[in-house]
């Protein structure tokens, strides 16, 4: 599966446990500023459901909660890891950049 | 209270997605609204989530975990009946000893007939198994190196170590004299060998399980798999032909072990069938299903 922004939000706000929609919308513009729209956010979660990387939780009072699976914690922290090298490289390539 | 206006286009969703989804993105459109977010943006977002979620019922079957799981399914079907069906074939061609096995044949053709559609099914069946593992390993190989997955080249080259030591302890049985031990060891080794099938197919299967293939990649599995379901489909027929033409000619059953492969070739195709269609039923309701 491709890691698309929302794709990463979203496993990231489940990392910490699970949320229905409303608040993962609301926990992703908390920690990332970015406000998902509900065709994003729910297009993003079919996929990661019908991937298995999340499953969906018995919904209370129409509100449907969704956590994390091993399969999609391991994948989140692959990409992460991956993620957190290039962010390294490349902010120590800018550091060194010489000045003009 | 009423609802806003851009709930109205959740009617653009396929109804399967809606009759999944609807509910929960009704409940969070209004709470966005509540929460004042602004209902143009909104709608434009919900209009650009249809039009995805309509493209991603088109590559549907070739990326849900069902047909995931149909495919490893047909597998282990496959290799259950690969091996019991290599046994019989073997039986099939010396039954019920070398010398007599030519004058049954003669006097019921239905034997070699048996024997051979049963050798072109195996034939058709690993042509398609081995078209498909190609194309699976290529991408497992090509997906490991990118996201840096060694442990998946490691698991790759199991069936090939495994297949290799087993037939060269084959070999080394194949010569010397019939003794006691000589037997023991080669039943072991029989026993090893299912083993070895058996884990090596396992293996393929968590391969399958942890890489993200591409939706050709799942189309050539698929028709890989429906080719190996008809094969079996065939092969259990033949088997199921041959006794009764048996039976007909010596007036009794061919024995347990008759009885006891048809079980088993029946079950695995009966299994690898069923896991077929039901992985395309779960598609089925939605249009245009690639």
């Amino acid at each position: 599966m491709e890691f698309t922004e929302p794709v990463v939000l979203v496993l990231t706000s489940l990392a910490e446990g699970p949320k229905h929609g409303y608040a993962l919308a609301k926990d992703i513009e908390g920690f990332a500023g970015v406000k998902l729209g509900p065709g994003t956010l729910y297009g993003a979660l079919s996929r990661l459901e019908d991937r298995g990387w999340i499953e969906a939780l018995p919904a209370d009072d129409r509100r449907r909660p969704y956590r994390i699976t091993a399969k999609g914690a391991e994948s989140l922290g692959a990409h992460l890891a991956a993620a957190q090298r290039v962010a390294t490289t490349g902010l120590r390539r800018l550091e060194l950049r010489p000045a003009r | 209270m009423t609802k806003p206006w851009p709930t109205r286009l959740l009617l653009a969703y396929p109804p399967g997605w809606r009759a999944r989804y609807g509910d929960e993105l009704d409940l969070l459109v209004n709470d966005l609204c509540e929460d004042g977010r602004r209902p143009v943006p909104m709608a434009i977002d919900l209009i650009s989530g249809a039009a995805a979620a309509w493209c991603g019922i088109r590559r549907g079957f070739a990326m849900s975990e069902r047909s995931r799981n149909a495919l490893i399914t047909v597998l282990w079907s496959w290799v259950a009946f690969a091996a019991t069906a290599a046994w019989f074939g073997h039986d099939l061609a010396i039954y019920p000893s070398r010398s007599a096995a030519p004058v049954i044949g003669r006097a019921h053709p239905a034997v070699p007939d048996a024997y051979h559609v049963l050798l072109a099914a195996g034939v058709v069946g690993l042509a398609a198994t081995a078209i498909a593992a190609v194309a699976f390993a290529v991408e497992a190989a090509r997906a490991a190196r990118t996201q840096r997955r060694y442990r998946t080249f490691a698991l790759m080259a199991v069936p090939l170590v495994v297949a290799g030591v087993w037939l060269g302890g084959t070999q080394l049985l194949g010569s010397g004299s019939d003794t006691t031990a000589r037997m023991t060891f080669a039943v072991f080794w029989l026993l090893l060998g299912l083993a070895g099938i058996a884990g090596a197919t396992q293996i393929v299967a968590k391969i399958v399980r942890m890489t993200d293939f591409s939706a050709a990649t799942w189309r050539i599995g698929s028709a890989a798999a429906t080719a190996v379901t008809a094969a079996m489909l065939v092969g259990t027929g033949a088997t199921i032909t041959w006794g009764l033409a048996f039976r007909a000619g010596q007036g009794h059953n061919p024995g347990d072990s008759w009885l006891i492969v048809t079980a088993i070739l029946a079950v695995t195709t009966g299994r690898a069938a069923i896991a077929l269609i039901g992985s395309r039923r779960a598609t089925s309701p939605e249009p245009a299903v690639a």
